[in-house]
């Protein structure tokens, strides 16, 4: 077992106990330490959170029921403008960017997805969806730390889980190394000349590293890794290939920088992005208004990503989520107000595209959530599992989805199955 | 030891009833007025932690709980450099109305592909105003926070604000935004809960914000009929209208100037949207007990809780027709049916009041000044000034500052700063002195805490795990290096009053640690400064490096 140069940094830092030390802190000492350098695995996970709970029924929309149009007098997407998938369900017009992608089998749909849990609040919801135990609030890790815990078969890179934002979600919080990036192209100690930047890197370095104490001591040192191998790498030099366009929105901005990063081979495993406005209380909008023009940002986005990383698009899976869908009824505001089971996304090189996956409840009342909402057939914890499982080579989903009996049967099948490590 | 002593005599003497302190605070007067600094103050500024200990900081607490909105002399000059808070609020819907219309007609122009027009530059220059004007109000949380007398004021107006988050980007949030803080919180940071509560039922920010401004009982119909809207074809599809009843008929001459609110159809039923934040993040919180009928039969209470003419910045109005006529049942209370707009107030008092709340927000209070994880004992004594109080926020701050557990020394630099304590922190223990262009709210901004633009009813968070990660503690280095070197737009930070430049290295080190680190630095910090200005000939850039270092060290990121 080699020490890293992390472990023994945090090893020198563990030795200077103060006041506010941290159980996550000596967690990640600990978890530092215990690791060895283990080979580079060249998968990468991108989780997409649509943060506000996205109308899944206009996102991927069941054309096919008359209760859809019903239910929906002023803001349904006209039957006329719906991308048509297979004669049932079909795609928002702004998601016209991936028909392509459906077409050669690389997407697929997950409907009628979400919670166990009721709740209708957004920060509930999502809290759920990222600490991965619904109705727990006292897990403290998300699930996509855990499975950085657990699954050690990595290469030791603090770019390992990377969030794109200036808040760690709660997705990638917890003991084992995550790094949050608001721009790549900005990340680093900037003082004026490269040789004053470096010398002023050095000298915080050393700052924290003999005095900080909890969460401050290993966000700044993983901070500082990341600064060495970024100048190493280089990856904001990179542009877009094969013709690929990203939106300049900031989600644009971040997918472009996973595939800077996933194309510098630093190691990525989970990358993750999120973006807002999907809560549409009011004025939601048909095919064209303000639900349109956020899924035509992400269709955009996702399009040039997948275009842009070409055939390392192989090794990758996109997955969107979203807290909780919405009513099924249109409001007394031409909007959708909280409800239960939304859509998902699966792009990816072995994907079992073109389907939508997952048992369909239909819109009937009789089968409504609580006599209302669309009702959850697939539990998310199940769709994670299998991507994880099936893509990133995850073995101990028990600990990834603690209190959740990991059942390979349930798995909806988004994945070409066998598909390990 | 005499200190000490002092302390404690005033402290006791200052015990309101039956709250009693069971451990005395084992902090030196001097550290009890930098741990009171860091808490109820955006930090201390040259010389004001040994003020506050000489006229000892039980008094220094309780003189910072006697603020008085709008009555900071230290506020009074910075305030006048911000012409947002004279512009009403009529003005500035329709600066935004013009600025949107006249965008709307450049993108027009453009996809003509005429070239640059002036109609364009008009638009550029619309949109800077209202960018301007969202600017200021954020630029007014920095300069308040640096400049005022009435700390404590300043820390209770950003608490509020968050606690009852609104989003500025939300259509005609814009032009109620300011008005929002001056009258709406401002006027209550320390005064009862329930009015607080009342004001933002009532504030066209939140009614705007939460959609309640809109939620009407279904069926309702309003009193003028639109001549828009013939009864044959009311309710379908009409883009481009005015909402009928409620919001004023448009006139045809600024049509193109609707906003996203006006270009609403009219609604015909409620929205939840408030109903649910009300419970689950103003007041019992989401475990506070309450059903998804209570959410429904809520919104059913606040139908025709709504905005007068809101493309004219109007008032708060409640609309009878809109309101809903039946009886409802809310927490098992009953709302007897046809008292309008009282059963809203009944309902708001009830919320205020209701023990989940207490907790909820007691909790809530605790996390900001003792401990993110907020300790029992600090609810407790918190709930218990509510309860004696119906709610005056001045007396349940008083038990949270008289309480052990604020003293305690485990809570003492147990949080870390949010970006906006960091920046305003920083510039305060340099002596520095905003000015009111938008550069220090965009530093803010830019370390995570873009102020007014959280859009996400929760506000941001009180927990320090939020504000840690790598990349956002580079950027708090990076804004430290730039602001003692002077390379930061908007603040002057003259270092000669701090200590000149002629220091040697140990007087130096010396007076960055007295006036960034409160004489608590570690030995190591102090030797990395050491090493680092040791070779430093200019004497001017090596101060400007150790206080650089200090303020973007680990010490400086807590509280």
């Amino acid at each position: 077992m080699n020490v890293t140069r992390r472990a023994f940094m945090r090893a020198g830092a563990l030795g200077l106990v103060g006041f506010g030390l941290e159980p996550v802190f000596l967690d990640r000492a600990a978890y530092a330490m215990s690791r060895a350098g283990a080979p580079a695995k060249s998968r990468t996970l991108v989780c997409l959170f649509q943060r506000g709970a996205v109308d899944g029924l206009s996102m991927i929309i069941p054309h096919g029921e008359k209760a859809y149009y019903e239910e929906r007098p002023r803001i349904a997407i006209p039957a006329g403008a719906v991308v048509d998938l297979d004669g049932h369900f079909g795609l928002h017009p702004s998601l016209e960017p991936l028909k392509g992608w459906w077409d050669r089998g690389s997407l697929a749909l997950v409907h009628a997805v979400g919670s166990p849990d009721t709740t209708r609040s957004h920060f509930d919801a999502q809290d759920y969806m990222e600490s991965g135990t619904p109705g727990v609030k006292s897990t403290r890790d998300g699930w996509g730390n855990r499975y950085c815990q657990h699954e050690r078969e990595h290469r030791d890179t603090p770019f390992r889980a990377v969030a794109f934002g200036s808040q760690l979600p709660r997705i990638l919080a917890g003991s084992a190394p995550t790094l949050a990036i608001d721009d790549l192209r900005a990340f680093g100690v900037r003082a004026g000349s490269p040789e004053t930047s470096e010398r002023m890197t050095r000298a915080f370095e050393d700052l924290y590293q003999g005095a900080a104490t909890g969460l401050l001591a290993s966000s700044s040192a993983e901070g500082f890794e990341a600064i060495q191998m970024l100048k190493q790498a280089n990856p904001s030099k990179l542009s877009a290939e094969n013709g690929a366009e990203y939106p300049r929105s900031k989600l644009g901005t971040s997918l472009a920088q996973i595939a800077q990063l996933i194309k510098s081979d630093l190691g990525v495993e989970i990358a993750f992005a999120d973006a807002g406005g999907w809560d549409t209380h009011v004025n939601q909008g048909a095919a064209a208004g303000q639900l349109g023009a956020r899924l035509a940002d992400m269709a955009q986005a996702l399009n040039a990503f997948a275009t842009d990383l070409g055939t390392r698009m192989q090794d990758v899976v996109v997955l969107t989520m979203s807290e909780f869908g919405r009513t099924i009824h249109e409001n007394g505001t031409s909007g959708t107000d909280h409800g239960h089971a939304t859509a998902m996304l699966v792009l990816g090189g072995h994907v079992q595209g073109k389907q939508v996956a997952g048992r369909w409840p239909g819109l009937d009342p009789a089968n409504r959530f609580e006599g209302r909402d669309l009702a959850v057939t697939t539990d998310f914890r199940d769709l994670f599992s299998e991507i994880l499982t099936r893509h990133l080579g995850a073995r101990d989903l028990a600990q990834v989805f603690p209190g959740f009996e990991p059942e390979p049967k349930r798995w909806v099948g988004v994945l070409r199955g066998g598909t390990s490590g | 030891m005499q200190l000490l002593t002092t302390l404690l005599a005033l402290l006791v003497s200052l015990i309101p009833g039956p709250i009693t302190i069971t451990t005395p605070p084992p902090l030196t007067a001097l550290d009890s007025a930098r741990h009171a600094l860091n808490r109820l103050a955006y930090g201390a500024t040259p010389g004001l932690a040994d003020e506050v200990a000489r006229q000892g900081v039980m008094k220094w607490i309780d003189h910072q709980l006697d603020a008085k909105p709008g009555r900071d002399p230290a506020l009074e000059a910075p305030e006048k450099a911000f012409a947002v808070l004279e512009t009403s609020p009529e003005k500035l819907a329709h600066d935004y109305a013009e600025a949107l219309r006249e965008a709307r007609m450049a993108k027009r122009a453009a996809s003509d592909s005429t070239p640059m027009t002036e109609t364009g530059k008009a638009a550029r220059a619309g949109l800077r105003g209202i960018r301007q004007v969202a600017g200021q109000i954020q630029e007014l949380v920095v300069v308040r926070g640096a400049v005022a007398d009435q700390q404590l004021f300043e820390i209770m107006a950003d608490f509020w604000t968050n606690h009852f988050n609104v989003f500025y980007g939300k259509n005609l949030d814009r032009a109620y935004l300011p008005g929002y803080i001056e009258t709406t919180i401002r006027p209550h940071v320390l005064g009862r809960f329930d009015d607080l509560l009342i004001a933002t039922a009532e504030s066209p920010a939140m009614l705007v914000y939460l959609d309640n401004a809109l939620s009407v009982a279904p069926g309702s119909e309003p009193p003028r009929p639109n001549r828009n809207l013939s009864p044959r074809n009311r309710g379908r599809s009409r883009p481009g209208r005015m909402p009928a009843g409620g919001f004023r008929a448009p006139d045809p001459a600024r049509m193109d100037s609707l906003t996203k609110l006006a270009r609403t159809r009219r609604p015909s039923g409620i929205n939840e949207n408030y109903a649910r934040e009300l419970m689950e993040l103003h007041t019992l919180g989401v475990d506070g007990g309450y059903t998804q009928q209570d959410v429904v039969n809520v919104a059913r209470i606040l139908t025709g809780w709504s905005v007068a003419r809101p493309l004219d910045g109007g008032e708060f109005e409640f609309h009878d027709w809109a309101h809903d006529r039946g009886e409802k049942v809310v927490l098992g209370t009953r709302f007897r049916a046809g008292k309008g707009r009282d059963e809203g107030v009944k309902l708001l008092k009830l919320l205020a009041n209701h023990p989940s709340t207490m907790h909820f927000v007691s909790t809530k209070l605790c996390a900001r000044f003792v401990n993110d994880a907020a300790p029992d004992g600090c609810t407790d004594d918190a709930v218990r000034a509510w309860k004696q109080t119906g709610g005056n926020i001045k007396e349940v701050l008083r038990a949270i500052f008289h309480g052990p557990d604020f003293w305690a020394p485990a809570n003492v630099a147990a949080k870390i700063k949010t970006p906006l304590e960091f920046v305003v922190s920083a510039v305060r223990a340099l002596g520095g002195a905003p000015d009111s262009t938008l550069a220090l709210a965009q530093q803010v901004g830019r370390l995570g805490q873009p102020l007014y633009l959280q859009s996400a009813p929760t506000g941001y968070p009180e927990s320090q795990a939020e504000w840690v990660n790598s990349g956002a503690l580079l950027n708090r280095m990076n804004f430290a290096l730039a602001l003692a070197g002077g390379r930061l737009r908007g603040v002057t930070a003259d270092l000669d009053r701090i200590t000149p430049a002629t220091a040697d290295p140990e007087q130096l080190i010396e007076a960055v640690d007295r006036a960034v680190l409160g004489g608590r630095m570690s030995p190591n910090t102090r030797a990395v400064i050491h090493r680092e200005i040791a070779d430093i000939h200019d004497p001017v850039r090596a101060r400007a490096l150790a206080f650089g270092l200090a303020l973007g060290g680990p010490e400086f990121q807590r509280q």
